[in-house]
């Protein structure tokens, strides 16, 4: 407890003083130019604008998810086989870690957009389909999708590497065929991980601008990409705004986290 | 001691307020004179100072010729100039105004590239110096009549930012794939219905995108003159349904069937060195000579030109109110008005950003500098370009047109 207490400290400090600093700004408490006056006005300023991109984001963030989840999974089973060819899911896995989203996202628009280079090479302009800036945010996904699933694959592995192999040899001498270790060995034991990873994920998806600001089109916005977009407005009220699309961008944020952790209290092998 | 725990709880709230105001109140007063009375003083003061120059970064011809030309001769009078890149002028405002809400005083931006509603904002909120552009030597190598330099998109500049450049927006064209170009912007509407798909602009409030919107206003009401150039309600509501109609018309027409919209200049500079567009659009045209050059862009790219003329503008330097480097700032913004720098800054193989000189007020000598400079084969040279030269609406416009263009063009698909 007093070992952990400075980090926890300097933690709070930031997270605390800076989503004060924000719901404040928020409530039109720290305005640019004029008297501080207390209002909701900046909630409401925009409030068909933000529960769709309320909604866009959730659906980005939660498609991403799904997908990053299913293709990590998959990637960590085929590292746990051991053979060359789960080495090498491992290590494409590791090199794309630290391959930062906003040189991600600047790739994945080289290769697809419209005048990107698959266009080109297939001779497909006019008739490439819309994946960048297009209606349904497919790069944006597709980009979340492939960073994240490496991150989930190599949670997972991590996992079931300490874990799974006693389990599952105990499980094929008493006669389980795959499906059967999968569902009963491998699965039950990589859900928490799984869990916690995809909403690692999600949340961090669901908050960030850079992939979707890049990637997507100029409306609807995602939830990120309106805060950015508003906070570097030239508006000098613009700015209370930002700060509520933040808020409301953080609260959903939290309550994903407090699914996650009650989904988690009901797994037997988290207790 | 009972009361003064409700006490407090009264008085913190105000207390915070007080110092808000404060802080506030202090902000919305530029930083008052500069303490320097004379030019020689402000030079002495500005020995060895670091001036942090924050500037779009997107233009690498842009930012050669600052690394290579201007940190150079400042270095040369005792100054050291560092170039920050920022994505977008906003950022520097950004910063500046936080710094503001911070109270620093001593900040990280000493010098700002800007003009524009970026100008307007930040001087409506206190974040530039003022009246130090007097003290400049080299403003006396410009025309103070010039209207471009007195008043920035309608806000007037009083002393408050130092003239850099002058721009003129272009529009570019294919000519392989548009033999025959239109010579109005009518003309070029008109040209994109009947090639539907071929024609985009970026969405505003992208600064390419949105003096786009502001020349199409100019010619659906007939005319630059019949527009006021100082924004008021009733003008923008009897100005703009026409506008938004012509538009709003004119999205089936364009790329992607005007679904979405490039979000930048760069985003439709692309799709026109990738083919998907026969036409683009900038603030600089002096960079096109380069591109058709390195054969980024077509080679059969040419300058369009319209008979009624293209909105042209001036961009500044302007030295935030939060900066701690005051004298070395002016030292770089009179450097930078030079004959010597503007000429080079105005060199095609440089940079080719238009001076800002008054021709009339150069020695012989200076003047030769500027007819030394060789001419493109792809741009005309400024005096081409800038004819019938329509001037920039008021800042106030800009944010309610580029308003008005997402709630009903871009929100409305």
């Amino acid at each position: 407890m007093l070992l952990a207490a400075p980090a926890v400290l300097v933690v709070a400090f930031v997270v605390v003083g800076g989503s004060a600093m924000v719901g404040a700004q928020s409530l039109g408490l720290m305005p640019l130019v004029g008297p501080p006056h207390l209002s909701t006005v900046a909630y409401t300023a925009h409030a068909g604008d933000v529960v769709g991109g309320a909604g866009l984001s959730l659906v980005i963030a939660g498609t991403s998810t799904v997908l990053a989840c299913l293709i990590g999974f998959t990637a960590a089973l085929v590292m746990m086989q051991g053979r060359w060819c789960g080495k090498l899911v491992a290590a494409m896995s590791t090199l794309s870690i630290p391959v930062p989203h906003i040189v991600g996202a600047a790739s994945v628009g080289l290769l697809l957009a419209d005048s990107g280079l698959l266009a080109r090479i297939f001779g497909a302009a006019g008739s490439w389909p819309e994946l960048v800036g297009g209606p349904w945010w497919l790069a944006v996904i597709f980009e979340y999708a492939w960073k994240e699933s490496a991150f989930v694959g190599l949670v997972v592995a991590g996992t079931l590497a300490t874990r799974s192999v006693s389990y599952e040899e105990t499980a094929a001498l008493l006669g389980a065929g795959r499906l059967r270790r999968l569902r009963h060995v491998l699965l039950p034991l990589s859900l928490p991980s799984l869990i916690i990873a995809g909403t690692i994920a999600f949340i961090y998806s669901f908050g960030s601008y850079e992939v979707a600001w890049l990637l997507g089109r100029p409306y609807p916005e995602p939830l990120p990409v309106m805060a950015l977009r508003l906070y570097n407005s030239v508006t000098l009220t613009s700015r209370p705004e930002a700060a509520a699309v933040a808020v409301v961008t953080a609260v959903v944020s939290l309550a994903a986290a407090a699914t996650a952790l009650a989904l988690l209290r009901k797994i037997p092998l988290w207790r | 001691m009972k009361p003064a725990l409700p006490m407090r709880h009264r008085t913190m709230p105000a207390a915070a307020a007080a110092g808000l105001l404060f802080l506030s109140s202090c902000a919305a007063v530029p930083a008052g004179q500069p303490e320097a009375g004379s030019w020689e003083e402000v030079i002495s003061e500005a020995q060895g100072q670091t001036v942090k120059l924050w500037m779009y970064g997107g233009d690498e011809q842009g930012n050669a010729y600052v690394d290579e030309h201007l940190i150079p001769a400042a270095a040369a009078e005792g100054v050291n100039l560092e170039r920050v890149p920022v994505a977008d002028t906003k950022d520097s405002l950004n910063r500046v105004l936080t710094e503001i809400q911070s109270g620093t005083a001593d900040g990280e931006v000493d010098l700002v590239w800007v003009n524009g509603n970026n100008f307007g904002t930040g001087k409506e909120a206190g974040a530039w110096s003022c009246g130090w552009t007097s003290l400049l030597p080299n403003m006396a190598l410009t025309d103070p009549a010039d209207p471009m330099l007195s008043q920035d998109f309608g806000t007037p500049v009083d002393g408050c930012e130092a003239p850099w450049s002058k721009a003129q927006f272009t529009i570019a064209y294919n000519s392989a794939a548009v033999p025959e170009p239109p010579t109005t912007l009518a003309g070029l509407l008109e040209w994109v219905r009947s090639h539907p798909g071929r024609f985009t602009y970026p969405a505003p409030p992208d600064f390419t995108g949105s003096v786009f919107t502001r020349e199409v206003l100019y010619s659906v009401s007939g005319g630059y003159a019949n527009v006021p150039l100082a924004f008021d309600e009733v003008a923008f509501d009897r100005l703009t349904p026409a506008l938004l109609k012509e538009l709003e018309d004119l999205k089936p027409s364009l790329w992607r069937n005007g679904s979405t919209y490039p979000k930048s200049s760069s985003e439709l500079d692309a799709f026109y060195a990738g083919g998907q567009v026969d036409f683009t659009m900038t603030y600089g045209p002096a960079a096109l000579t380069k591109l058709v050059a390195d054969g980024i862009y077509p080679a059969g790219t040419k300058v369009l030109s319209l008979e009624e003329g293209t909105v042209g503008n001036a961009s500044f330097l302007a030295i935030p109110s939060t900066s701690g480097q005051r004298s070395g700032a002016m030292v770089v913004a009179n450097l930078a008005l030079s004959a010597g720098q503007q000429a080079k800054k105005a060199d095609p193989r440089i940079w080719g950003q238009f001076p800002v000189l008054n021709p009339g007020a150069l020695s012989s000598e200076e003047r030769a500098l500027f007819e030394q400079l060789p001419s493109s084969p792809v741009v005309p040279g400024y005096e081409v370009l800038s004819r019938n030269a329509n001037p920039e609406l008021a800042a106030g416009w800009v944010t309610a047109l580029d308003e008005a263009w997402r709630r009903q063009i871009l929100a409305g698909s």
